[in-house]
């Protein structure tokens, strides 16, 4: 069966996360450089860095993304966040000069995920960044595109690697879309075993064999 | 949809047989079919035509547009222009496979019409992506498929659509205040 | 950092990607659970002095344990949600019983959800397509014939069709066969449909 019939909540792209996608959960994981603008009594031992009872107020440490977005108010003073080096503006120019030559998956690997979360956070540098992940999104579709409509049989692994994972995904439609097609011209139409069963079998065997 | 599922709408389109047998009309839900006399032709849905043949019922008239001299004019016209131009049968594809495949005895030059139907698809498909990407190139809005079949559209279907999505998703991202207003922290 | 536990519980089925189903992490989600209690104790006790003391203070980090209260919660439920997604597409790749293997891997309420599902499913298709009832996970793709022709991949017993007579499935045996009756098995992989 071609259609998967597990299909997991989708992530959801720029500023809103969806509460039960895996891909979301992962991606507000991911740790931001922070500056305390506020003491956190009793909290010291979360602090590997310091043995005093509180985090002091100016403490600069790294965040998860869920909590930097929860404790984060505009109003008033908790914290600063700062932007991550690969949207900062030397990286900005790099962008813009040609979106094509980063690896997005090293870079991110939430690359379009984060930076549109990054926008929660008050900072004079949103509008660029806004403009300069759309910009990288468009600049690099092509190349997507191109690669997820000729990728039949052929290896694109070298090229996929360097896919962050919004990118990942939509190089899975194509391939899908393109393949299930290309089935159906060759004929290959016919009732096959479930993937998960395949899956599964797969690694039952290797269960065995280790 | 999976491709066998827009192959089995194809099924319904009519084309013509010439029976060797006889039989009353049929009376279904679908549709009258009949009567079937000897050498006479007459209209039945594809599904039937090609049940028919493979048990050498009768013969199919291929469709008129299943010709080697209007397929070349097509792929011409194809070529040319930079829109989809308007094609004999909205499922010229799944249709050319079909009989071709079932009844390719009754089609003259069975092997160039194949040829040339796939000539015709990869001109529309190569044309479909660069459509797809000056539209996003261009932060297009909305687009018109006119003349573009179903089969054409779905190969596409999940691709184009989720590109949009992803695309409307960060363009929110550069005007504050639109998407950006209500949400939930969790 | 709070909230660890939880998220590797997340990790685990994302590693996973096409579907399977992990083992139930009982431990992992007593840990999270265990967390949350602590963090829960520990807010409850500073919001009542900050009450008692006016120590207004205690407001950030009454928050912050508050955040990683409703993270763990996030995740836990995310992580059961998203197993449910999983065993309720096993009832549409495998069928309706389960391979023991697969079962061991799902926590007691886990089984209940599933027979209460298939049971659901049973219920609307009896009660779809007239008399005899409708099985809508056959025919996922418009049949082309009525009966196909397998090769039996392994051993699989007695196998009945419809007018009563039994065949051996035998493996590397071939078969003629009602479709309907065998594309559980394909799916299963018991069966190969063979084009001739």
């Amino acid at each position: 069966m071609d259609t998967q019939s597990y299909m997991p909540v989708p992530p959801g792209i720029g500023m809103e996360e969806n509460f039960f996608s895996l891909d979301d959960i992962l991606l507000s994981h991911e740790r931001l450089p922070c500056r305390l603008q506020t003491t956190f009594p009793r909290l010291g031992f979360l602090e590997k860095s310091s043995d005093t009872q509180d985090i002091p107020e100016g403490t600069k440490m790294e965040m998860p993304l869920w909590l930097a977005k929860g404790l984060y108010e505009q109003k008033r003073r908790v914290l600063t966040v700062e932007l991550p080096k690969v949207y900062r503006e030397g990286w900005r120019t790099v962008f813009g000069a040609d979106p094509n030559v980063v690896d997005l998956h090293k870079m991110g690997p939430y690359y379009y995920g984060l930076g549109s979360q990054m926008l929660h956070f008050d900072s004079p540098e949103n509008p660029e960044v806004a403009q300069t992940i759309l910009q990288t999104f468009i600049g690099r579709f092509r190349r997507i595109m191109d690669s997820s409509q000729n990728a039949y049989d052929s290896d694109t692994s070298a090229l996929v690697e360097r896919l962050d994972c919004l990118e990942r995904a939509l190089f899975r439609a194509g391939q899908s879309g393109l393949n299930a097609f290309q089935r159906w011209e060759k004929g290959h139409a016919h009732l096959t075993a479930s993937n998960l069963v395949i899956n599964y079998r797969k690694r039952k065997l290797a269960d065995m064999n280790s | 949809m999976d491709p066998s599922e827009v192959e089995f709408l194809a099924e319904k389109e009519m084309v013509q047989i010439i029976p060797n047998f006889s039989l009353d009309k049929v009376y279904l839900i679908g549709g009258d079919l009949g009567p079937f006399n000897p050498g006479l032709p007459v209209q039945v849905p594809v599904w039937l035509a090609l049940n028919l043949k493979q048990r050498q019922k009768c013969r199919i008239v291929p469709p008129e547009w299943m010709d080697v001299q209007k397929l070349e004019e097509i792929r011409e016209q194809e070529r040319r222009e930079e829109t989809f131009t308007p094609i004999p049968s909205p499922y010229y594809m799944e249709l050319t496979k079909l009989l071709l495949n079932h009844a390719a005895d009754n089609i003259p030059k069975a092997d160039e019409i194949r040829t040339l139907v796939k000539d015709i698809w990869d001109t529309r498909i190569a044309k479909l992506r660069l459509s797809i990407d000056s539209f996003i190139s261009h932060q297009e809005a909305h687009a018109k498929l006119d003349n573009l079949t179903l089969m054409e559209i779905n190969t596409t279907r999940s691709f184009l659509l989720d590109s949009l999505n992803s695309m409307y998703k960060l363009r929110s991202n550069t005007q504050p205040g639109s998407a950006a207003e209500k949400t939930m922290d969790y | 950092m709070f909230c660890e536990k939880a998220v590797e519980l997340i990790r685990e089925l994302h590693r996973m990607g096409d579907g399977q189903l992990p083992a139930f992490n009982e431990d992992g989600i007593r840990q999270v659970l265990e967390e949350m209690k602590a963090l829960y104790e520990q807010n409850q006790s500073d919001v009542n002095e900050a009450k008692a003391e006016g120590k207004s203070e205690l407001i950030p980090t009454i928050k912050f344990r508050h955040n990683c209260l409703l993270r763990n919660q996030r995740c836990i439920a995310a992580y059961l949600y998203d197993r449910l997604l999983r065993i309720r597409a096993l009832r549409w790749e495998y069928g309706s019983v389960l391979p023991t293997n697969i079962r061991f891997h799902m926590c007691a309420e886990e089984l209940e959800w599933f027979n209460q599902y298939k049971k659901s499913l049973a219920t609307y298709m009896k009660s779809i397509g007239g008399e005899g009832g409708l099985d809508i996970t056959q025919d996922m793709k418009p049949p082309k014939s009525l009966y196909i022709e397998v090769r039996c991949l392994k051993d699989h017993g007695e196998f009945e069709i419809e007018d009563g007579t039994v065949i051996l499935l035998k493996k590397n045996s071939q078969h003629f066969l009602p479709r309907w009756k065998c594309e559980q098995l394909i799916r299963q992989g018991v069966l190969e449909h063979v084009i001739s």
